[in-house]
């Protein structure tokens, strides 16, 4: 604190910019330029609104009581997509990454799958599973299993030999090496590939809601489009940026978490 | 049959798939080590001493020749053959503690007495206080004397390590080779010791082998029966003669040169760095 003191007011900004405070202080600056945008009424409400018409509109919505149903069922859909896409993406990858049969069968087409946007399942989706929950999971939990499976595999490719040798030579069997070595040693790998797959659940789900649903974030999106609400569209595309950005920081920090030993 | 930790290692020759064709990292050699030997082995950088130990541990299969442990021929990696390496290789997802169960789980010991036993393996290399601590948490030499309690903790036979100090500073690095000794004394192992320290490798091995530049053959062989602990400045005078020796033929010099200065190390520019 002692050296805060000595500084400049603008370096003393930077210096806050620079810890925890960093984010606030830009999402407040951004704020503010927002507000002044709205205030003089530069650009028409209906292209660009205001944000205190955008917090009436999030407002309106709440207490009609949609908010929360839809937020519920959407965050229900995320959790169901990935919880299914990251189990059988880390199975599989643990598999492919150590069974030479398997890596070259299916890594070929890994490197196909992997290229292919969420949106374009979406009427594969809609042909197997029709218009109910089912195709909003399968687009999901496809494109979460397909990131952790890639990163997985990854992970568990790439075992620094000297573990593996270090676990041979101390009599460890296939099994033990295997749960004590190769998972722990992969699982910085996964628990990035997790933290990706929660982005693109987030991600993918939008594409799913956005044809065939009739209830969700994503719905709700389409419906406001129609009636050009444009600031319940920006109230819900801040509510989307929040909640993701959320997750991704819970999964972050248990990530760090599980895998203390990592550095940086 | 001798006692356990014979181990014969009868006309390898190691090779290497090179751009073209094989590349021969070890000419045939021929070693034997008593049971319970302490074998040191010194060469330049690339003559195929870690190759030698890799072959040996199991990790890689020499082109001809075969490795015997006690008559059975070696197939590949067991618990029978220990090894410390440079770098340390400890799990850093375990704590010192669960590094040192991990080469115990093979007994199926019982829980409470496994746990009491790596307890008793780290307060033997002074590192009792220790045991929840991550090797990230430790300094170099604390890792080194974690990995010196899991390697004996397993009970190998024989014991291979590939320049274990070389990455510590030259205090840290003789209060290892006195450890070492010690633990060594207490569980006997058949040891084979790859250093670039000729000082090191006179305090602490009975016997050593000096290797040509790469592909290297063993080419000098050395007893050393000076009792332990040695010191390389007082009882020195056979030990210092072998030292000029080894020096010598590590860096042949054009002219007559003098005899180098006394705690020189035997260094090659090439050898990759920690
Ligand atoms: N995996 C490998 N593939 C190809 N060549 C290799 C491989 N490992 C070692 N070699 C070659 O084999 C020779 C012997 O290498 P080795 O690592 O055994 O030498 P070393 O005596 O241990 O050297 P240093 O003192 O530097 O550790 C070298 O020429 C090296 O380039
Ligand atoms: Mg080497």
């Amino acid at each position: 604190m002692a050296v805060n003191e000595t500084l400049s007011p603008a370096l003393r900004l930077l210096h806050l910019s620079a810890g925890l405070g960093g984010p606030v202080l830009a999402f407040a600056l951004v704020f503010v330029l927002w507000a002044v945008l709205g205030a003089a009424q530069l650009v028409p409400e209906a292209i660009f609104p205001a944000p205190w018409s955008v917090w009436a509109a999030g407002r309106e919505m709440w207490e009609g009581g949609t908010l929360a149903q839809d937020l519920g069922v959407s965050l229900g859909r995320a959790a169901t997509g990935f919880a299914f896409g990251a189990s059988l993406g880390i199975a599989l990858g643990l598999l492919t990454g150590r069974v030479a049969v398997l890596r070259w069968l299916l890594g070929p087409l890994l490197m196909l799958l992997r290229p292919i946007p969420a949106i374009a399942l979406v009427p594969l989706a809609i042909v197997w599973f029709g218009i109910g929950e089912g195709s909003k999971h399968f687009v999901i939990g496809y494109t979460v299993f397909l990131t952790v499976w890639f990163n997985t595999h990854h992970g568990v490719e790439y075992v620094p030999e000297t573990y593996l040798r270090a676990a041979r030579a101390l009599g460890a069997s296939r099994r033990r090496e295997f749960l004590a070595v190769i998972v722990p040693a992969a699982a910085p790998h996964i628990l990035a590939g997790l933290r990706l797959g929660v982005a693109l659940a987030f991600l993918s789900l939008v594409a799913a809601e956005l044809s065939g649903a009739s209830s969700g974030l994503g719905f709700r999106l389409q419906e406001a489009r129609q009636y050009l609400r444009t600031d319940r569209i920006f109230a819900l595309l801040i509510l989307l940026g929040g909640i993701g950005a959320l997750a991704d920081l819970i999964v972050g920090r248990i990530g760090r978490r599980i895998v203390h030993w990592q550095q940086g | 049959m001798s006692a356990p930790g014979d181990l014969r290692i009868e006309d390898i020759t190691i090779l290497f798939r090179g751009r073209q064709g094989p590349v021969t990292a070890l000419p045939p050699t021929t070693l034997h080590l008593a049971p319970g030997s302490f074998t040191a082995l010194i060469g330049p950088s690339g003559c195929g001493k870690s190759s030698l130990l890799n072959a040996i541990a199991g990790f890689l299969v020499p082109a001809s020749g075969t490795i015997r442990l006690d008559g059975a021929p070696v197939t590949g990696p067991s618990a029978r053959i220990g090894l410390i390496f440079q770098h340390y290789a400890l799990f850093p997802w375990f704590t010192a503690l669960g590094n040192v169960r991990f080469a115990l789980r093979r007994f199926g010991l019982p829980r409470t007495e496994e746990i009491a036993r790596a307890r008793a393996a780290l307060a033997e290399v002074g590192l009792g206080a220790h045991e929840r601590k991550f090797p990230q948490q430790l300094s170099g030499g604390m890792r080194q004397r974690v990995a010196i309690a899991r390697t004996f903790a397993g009970a190998p036979q024989v014991l291979l390590l590939d320049e274990p100090f070389a990455a510590l500073d030259a205090q840290t690095r003789r209060g290892m080779q006195e450890l070492m000794l010690e633990v060594w004394a207490r569980h006997s192992a058949t040891v084979l010791f790859v250093t670039h320290d000729v000082d090191e490798a006179l305090l602490l091995a009975d016997r050593v082998y000096l290797m040509s530049a790469g592909p290297g053959r063993l080419i000098a062989d050395y007893v050393l029966a000076q009792p332990r602990p040695r010191s390389l400045t007082q009882d020195g005078g056979a030990l210092l003669a072998i030292r000029e020796e080894i020096l010598a033929r590590l860096h042949p010099q054009p002219s007559a040169a003098p005899s180098r200065s006394p705690g020189i190390v035997a260094t090659c520019p090439e050898r990759s760095q920690p």
